[in-house]
């Protein structure tokens, strides 16, 4: 008279794993957060790219044409190096004039003829963006005005002057973009591998405190759900960062520096291989803390070992030497969340994010089966908190 | 059919359950009585796999057990237990799925249990929001939501009000009434009302066991007699009796060398009678005198 059939069935494993994503996505704590995070993101990135891509335009004061040729080379002479920088010319009538336009804030600045040369006025400093154009526009008018009036040939003189530079190796270095890059790839890992971690182990715990545990571990095999726990989380971890940095490309492309993001595209791309590796490999981990603790009040000091593998890497990234960073992004499991953030910074060789990705694996592996093992042991057991060492002693029972 | 056989369970130097056997036959109400710590939940745990036996095995229709058996069966533990902040309607759902039903099947039969509960309007509640009594209901539609091949409860009726008890009577002669059914109680008035056999446990050893008739017939055979107006107190002179009690005109005796008819010629000699009928010992006694 049954109708149970296991065999055409759904694994158990997939119904554990939809059921956890159900629950999870009903929670209104989480929505919201979720929300509010996706937000900041796109707000932050936007008001950043507003701020930091404001064109600056800036007026020279000036009483002649000398001075004002002088601008308008210094004019070129800023957009070569910043191309959102220009440099206006104000024509005044007189120098009393001009200092009155740079006081009363019409001009950024003044530049006036003296004997011999110019004179850069401002009024409590001069801006820096406009400072080096001057100068440099204004010594080189002096320059040929003293070569034409010695009759000496400028260009003879200058030959070999200009020092080219050539690279070795050419970094992708700008605006900083990969650092920044780099350090929103930590946060978010940190931020969603404790968070989901959390969940996972709180769920656990819930099962076990509300005793609907035995129920389940009754019906289906105890590693079924903890595949379900960890597909389930991971899934909604997984979830979580590719809404993120989607958030973060719309940032980016409605504040018009989406130019970067093919420069930092293929860290990104790593950045969720390394997030679904990192993520799996401490998730049992996870749910091993939720079937140690016999309430949610011992998830506190169960979840530490957990938090410690993410604490280290996130620490190492940012308090770390150059070289901690190198051994941390290659050492397995930690390396998961820095070496992403390092390929966005910098050209990592190959081998080295080889050896992360297998080292990760490998422990991985390792991790989920002793943790399964445990899991197996102590998820029924129900009284008092268990230790680490009480749980890897146990008997299978 | 279930066959416990031999089945132990030690924990470090105390044994809880020892060299346990017997069977939950299809179609046949099996209680499982004993006094608290006699090993009754940790027998029906080993039977649902949820605790390893120490020693022995369980059986379904004579071949060991397997996790694909169990998973057919339905289990309510003794420690209740479901998700406290999930609708009910979607979490016994989900436990039908866990137990291998389709999603269109596990809706309607969870919709089926919810009405015979008249939980129906409630599907969408939280299990919190409900009282405890249909809390209860909805634990007991957890182990029935997947048309289970079998039965295990323990307590079932505990907790529960005597309407709730008459109503999960019903659902159960309904729809468990093919099933092999172990439940285990404390309360012998509804053992003897719905079990048709039954299993005793006093110290993790099975003391008694068989169909409930067969228990309440077994030992002396017991007789009430009343009188019209004589006093029964002579019947302590006759030999081949056991006198059990005497109350002015009636007395309860064990037959002890006489058999029933030579009793009921006697009895009738002597004086008016009005009554000579069988007394079966109630549950209750059998379960004292087993259990001493």
């Amino acid at each position: 008279m049954s109708t149970t059939d296991t065999s055409t069935s759904t694994p158990a494993w997939r119904l554990v794993a939809e059921n956890e994503v159900r629950t999870v996505l009903r929670r209104k704590s989480f929505l919201i957060t979720t929300a509010i995070s996706v937000l900041v993101i796109v707000v932050g990135i936007i008001a950043a790219g507003y701020f930091a891509d404001r064109p600056q335009d800036r007026t020279v004061a000036v009483v002649d044409d000398q001075a004002a040729q002088v601008v308008e080379s210094a004019d070129q002479v800023g957009r070569a190096t910043n191309d959102r920088l220009t440099i206006e010319v104000l024509r005044v009538d007189d120098a009393a004039a001009a200092e009155r336009a740079v006081t009363d804030g019409d001009a950024d600045a003044a530049l006036l003829t003296s004997d011999p040369g110019f004179e850069i006025v401002g009024d409590e400093s001069v801006p820096g963006e406009i400072s080096g154009p001057l100068t440099s526009a204004a010594s080189t008018a002096a320059l040929q005005a003293n070569a034409a009036e010695t009759g000496v040939d400028l260009a003879q003189l200058e030959q070999g002057t200009d020092v080219p530079e050539r690279l070795l190796d050419a970094g992708e270095d700008g605006d900083g973009l990969g650092t920044a890059t780099g350090f929103v790839f930590i946060i978010l890992f940190f931020l969603i591998a404790i968070s989901s971690g959390m969940m996972i182990a709180g769920a656990v715990a819930q099962e076990k405190e509300s005793r609907v545990v035995e129920i389940l571990a009754a019906t289906v095999p105890i590693r079924a759900l903890l595949w379900g726990k960890i597909a389930g989380h991971t899934v909604i971890a997984v979830g979580q960062v590719v809404l993120y940095l989607a958030a973060g490309a719309l940032g980016l492309a409605v504040s018009g520096i989406d130019a970067g993001l093919g420069r930092v595209g293929g860290a990104i791309a790593w950045y969720v291989v390394f997030f679904v590796l990192g993520f799996m490999a401490l998730a049992s981990l996870w749910a091993v803390a939720g079937a140690l603790a016999s309430r949610q009040q011992d998830l506190q000091s169960t979840t530490a070992p957990a938090q410690a593998l993410l604490f280290i890497p996130y620490f190492a990234f940012f308090f770390g030497s150059s070289t901690v960073q190198e051994v941390v992004s290659m050492a397995p499991v930690v390396s998961a969340m820095v070496m992403p953030a390092r390929m966005a910074q910098e050209a990592v060789p190959l081998w080295q994010t080889a050896v992360a990705i297998v080292g990760t694996l490998v422990v991985m592996v390792l991790i989920i089966r002793v943790a399964a093992r445990v899991y197996e042991r102590t998820l029924l057991r129900t009284g008092d908190k268990i230790s680490y060492r009480e749980a890897l002693t146990m008997s299978a029972d | 059919m279930i066959t416990v056989n031999h089945l132990s369970r030690v924990y470090g130097e105390t044994t809880v359950v020892d060299d346990v056997s017997f069977s939950v036959r299809p179609g046949r109400t099996t209680g499982f009585v004993g006094a608290n710590g006699a090993g009754k939940t940790t027998t029906m745990r080993m039977i649902m796999g949820v605790l390893a036996p120490s020693a022995g095995e369980v059986l379904w229709n004579d071949a060991p057990i397997s996790a694909h058996d169990r998973r057919g069966f339905g289990y309510m533990p003794e420690e209740r237990g479901l998700y406290p902040r999930s609708p009910i309607g979607e979490q016994l759902r989900y436990f039908a799925r866990l137990h291998g039903m389709s999603a269109a099947r596990a809706g309607d039969r969870v919709d089926e249990l919810l009405e015979h509960f008249s939980l129906a309007d409630r599907a969408d509640d939280i299990l919190d929001a409900l009282s405890l009594g249909n809390q209860q209901r909805v634990q007991i539609a957890a182990s029935l939501v997947h048309e289970p091949t079998a039965l295990v409860l323990d307590e079932p009726f505990s907790g529960l009000d005597p309407v709730a008890v008459d109503s999960m009577v019903d659902l159960l002669s309904r729809e468990a009434a093919d099933l092999p059914l172990l439940f285990s109680s404390h309360q012998l008035d509804l053992v003897e009302r719905l079990c048709d056999d039954l299993i005793v446990l006093s110290g993790g050893r099975v003391v008694a066991a068989g169909t409930v008739e067969e228990l309440r017939s077994r030992g002396a055979d017991r007789y009430r007699i009343e009188f019209a107006s004589n006093d029964a107190a002579w019947l302590r002179d006759v030999r081949g009796l056991d006198v059990l009690d005497v109350d002015g005109t009636t007395a309860l005796v064990d037959l002890d060398g006489l058999d029933a008819t030579e009793l009921t010629r006697l009895v009738v000699e002597r004086a008016p009678v009005v009554e000579v009928a069988r007394a079966r010992p109630p549950l209750s006694e059998i379960f004292r005198e087993v259990t001493r």
